[in-house]
């Protein structure tokens, strides 16, 4: 049998469709060497997974390795899924795990766009897994209409928080005078609502701060970086404070204004609680950011299915504030910094609910 | 410029010879009649310092597209050298403090993923929109890997001061370490024989080969040769930034292609030069700091952008001597 194999081998292949062979898969070795290889026996208890757009991110890295804390806990496999932004992608890695796990998976679900999560939901239900989506989902998709299996939906509310944060930003600089504000990508259901929030703020000033322009940069550094110089030819010190939705954004703006020889002097706020805003807080050039404690996303979407599964308690019994829940953002500012360092977010897998903060509205 | 010579100096060669020129005068009066701060000092600065580092790029990325192969490759090269660079400096994340030094590791490091490219692509016979676009992923994700998720923090200022930052004739450092890059760029492809041969190989590869020109060893040298450049936008990208992280020159590849092709080189090889190229990043820098000066709506923005990179082109690229366009 072995020898007819061999003899196959060399009538159909030559030498140089051996060595692109050879060279796609090192190059897939290379890609596929940052993610955890998949298991390849069947499993026999719940596989415990966490689907993400991307772990070069500091906000998905988190949100792993929180799922990563929670596994270790039980002791159970733990795998990552990787979207790379692309939906196709993440539905038919999720369907292949739930296949290959006969069903016994436990996903928590970042989708890479909001219908996404109908089709996730539908096939984890039909396989007989449990799934918590985090972040988008459409409107009209709410767990108890696929009890058990769709077990939660976890947000945060962005209009409240963007409205904080931005009243940090006008504090920072007397309350009075022109701002400019970096948004996401358009269509992102974040964006438009930290758009909204940052709206509300400037409307309760009574026209003591303006909005002198408002740019979407895409949730890019660079783009905020480039945006952020033009801004400082167009208003000049008219721009007593940036917004950005992000932190990302926010950093891109503050490396532009540290080139005019600005940081410091004009205020930046951003959204998110990445490292180095927190740094940037400290050293007076941020005024302030919102810590978002991905790994307590990352970790309580499946401990709080886990506990389903294991008859810990009964999801279908829970009431809809339980079941579509805002989690809680902690605002960091100069002077909340040092206690935001010395004491970080501590994530308690036994105490399901006890950061939720209201059920989801829908506005 | 070259491409001129090449199109014969007809009224309209010599029209197309200056015509990404006159696209960009054009766009500037347009931009500063709306806006007059546009033509102060202060906003130069800011425009030469924005375009800095996608010059870098565009250097390397002209040769590649002057051979009629493309590169893709350029965010994962970049970002690879980005976090090399800022774990060499000193940072949060390691504890080597080398200063200045991670410039040429950064370049060198470039420079070897750039012949990787090149032998993939020569030895293996792989097109170069392939093995570049793979190499660019895998950079990526080696990037990735070493970070795991995170950023590193650059802590020396001098770094920063040095490649970024910092002043000399009240215009930045990035800026003419940029110009040093041009100019660099341009004695490789006027003075040097490599340089020659690319237009060579970029026009008819048969002809070359039979010219006696050493086409594998060129392709290979001249991918090495952007991959250097590569590595240096990325330590000039990790210094103007402060951090190095694996997204860092996310959208950087596409700014860079735009470039080259709204300044007049032909993706199909053989036309166009990197002064065509120094022309067409301020293009695409100008209508995007114009875009935000002139108060144009986000939504319409991007259609504008689209717009103007079809209505370059159409004007800049001779396309009489291209049989097939496709």
């Amino acid at each position: 049998m072995a020898v007819t194999l061999t003899g196959n081998f060399n009538k159909k292949m030559n030498r140089r469709t051996v060595l692109k062979g050879a060279a796609g898969a090192a190059a897939v070795g290379a890609m596929g060497s940052s993610f955890p290889m998949p298991a390849i026996a069947q499993e026999t208890t719940w596989t415990l997974a966490n689907s993400l757009r991307s772990v070069a991110n500091p906000y998905h890295a988190s949100f792993a390795k929180g799922g990563e804390d929670f596994a270790k806990s039980i002791g159970a496999k733990y795998e990552v899924l990787v979207t790379e932004g692309n939906s196709e992608k993440g539905i038919a890695d999720i369907k292949a795990l739930l296949q290959r796990t006969g069903g016994k998976l436990i996903l928590n679900v970042d989708p890479n766009d909001s219908p996404d999560a109908r089709v996730i939901v539908e096939e984890v239900k039909k396989a007989g897994g449990f799934v918590v989506t985090q972040w988008n989902k459409p409107a009209d998709l709410h767990p108890w209409d696929f009890d058990p299996n769709y077990v939660a939906h976890m947000s945060f509310d962005g209009v409240p928080t963007a409205e904080t944060i931005a009243n940090e930003l006008f504090k920072a600089f007397g309350g009075e005078g022109g701002i400019v504000a970096l948004g996401g990508i358009l269509s992102n259901v974040p964006a438009i609502e930290r758009k909204l929030g940052l709206d509300n703020a400037i409307a309760k000033t009574n026209g003591k701060v303006q909005l002198l322009d408002f740019q979407p940069a895409d949730w890019n550094e660079q783009k905020a970086f480039d945006i952020t110089q033009a801004w400082i030819t167009r208003f000049g010190d008219k721009v007593k404070g940036v917004f950005a939705a992000n932190d990302g954004m926010g950093m891109g703006a503050l490396e532009a204004l540290r080139q005019n020889g600005l940081a410091g002097k004009v205020p930046v706020v951003g959204i998110d609680g990445i490292a180095a805003a927190v740094s940037a807080i400290e050293a007076g050039e941020f005024a302030g950011t919102v810590a978002w404690d991905p790994l307590w996303t990352g970790g309580m979407g499946l401990a709080i299915p886990y506990a389903h599964a294991t008859g810990k308690i009964d999801i279908a019994k829970e009431g809809h504030e339980h079941r579509e829940f805002y989690g809680t953002g902690i605002i960091v500012t100069k002077e909340t910094v040092a206690a935001y360092k010395n004491n970080p977010p501590k994530v308690d897998f036994n105490d399901l609910w006890g950061k939720a903060t209201g059920q989801i509205q829908y506005r | 410029m070259t491409a001129a010579v090449k199109s014969g100096d007809t009224l309209t060669g010599r029209w197309r010879r200056w015509a990404p020129v006159a696209v960009l005068v054009g766009l500037c009066i347009f931009v500063g009649l709306f806006d007059f701060n546009f033509f102060s000092w202060s906003n130069f600065v800011r425009i030469m310092n924005v375009a800095a580092i996608p010059m870098v790029i565009c250097m390397g990325s002209t040769f590649i597209i002057l051979m009629g192969s493309i590169d893709l490759s350029a965010e994962g090269v970049i970002a690879i050298c980005a976090v090399a660079a800022s774990m060499l400096v000193a940072n949060d994340y390691t504890g080597v403090a080398i200063g200045l030094w991670s410039v040429p590791i950064a370049i060198v490091i470039g420079g070897a993923i750039g012949l990787i490219n090149g032998a993939v692509h020569v030895k293996l016979r792989i097109p170069s929109f392939m093995t570049t676009l793979g190499i660019g992923f895998a950079g990526i994700g080696v990037a990735t890997a070493i970070l795991g998720g995170t950023m590193v923090r650059i802590t020396d200022n001098g770094f920063r001061n040095d490649l970024s930052l910092g002043r000399v004739f009240d215009i930045p450092a990035a800026v003419w370490i940029a110009a040093v890059a041009v100019g660099v760029a341009w004695v490789i492809q006027e003075r040097m024989r490599i340089g020659r041969w690319l237009f060579a190989i970029g026009t008819d590869e048969a002809t070359a080969r039979n010219a006696g020109i050493p086409v594998e060893r060129t392709r290979m040298l001249i991918f090495g040769i952007a991959g250097m450049f590569y590595g240096l936008a990325g330590a000039l990208s990790a210094a103007q930034i402060g951090r190095g992280h694996a997204l860092i020159a996310q959208d950087k590849l596409f700014t860079a292609i735009t470039a080259v092709v709204v300044g007049g080189t032909a993706l199909s090889g053989g036309v166009g030069s990197v002064l065509n190229s120094v022309i067409g990043v301020f293009i695409v820098v100008v209508l995007n700091n114009g875009m935000v000066l002139m108060g144009i709506e986000p939504y319409v923005q991007k259609g504008v952008q689209g717009l103007l990179i079809i209505a370059a082109v159409a004007l800049a690229l001779d396309r009489s001597r291209l049989d097939v366009v496709k």
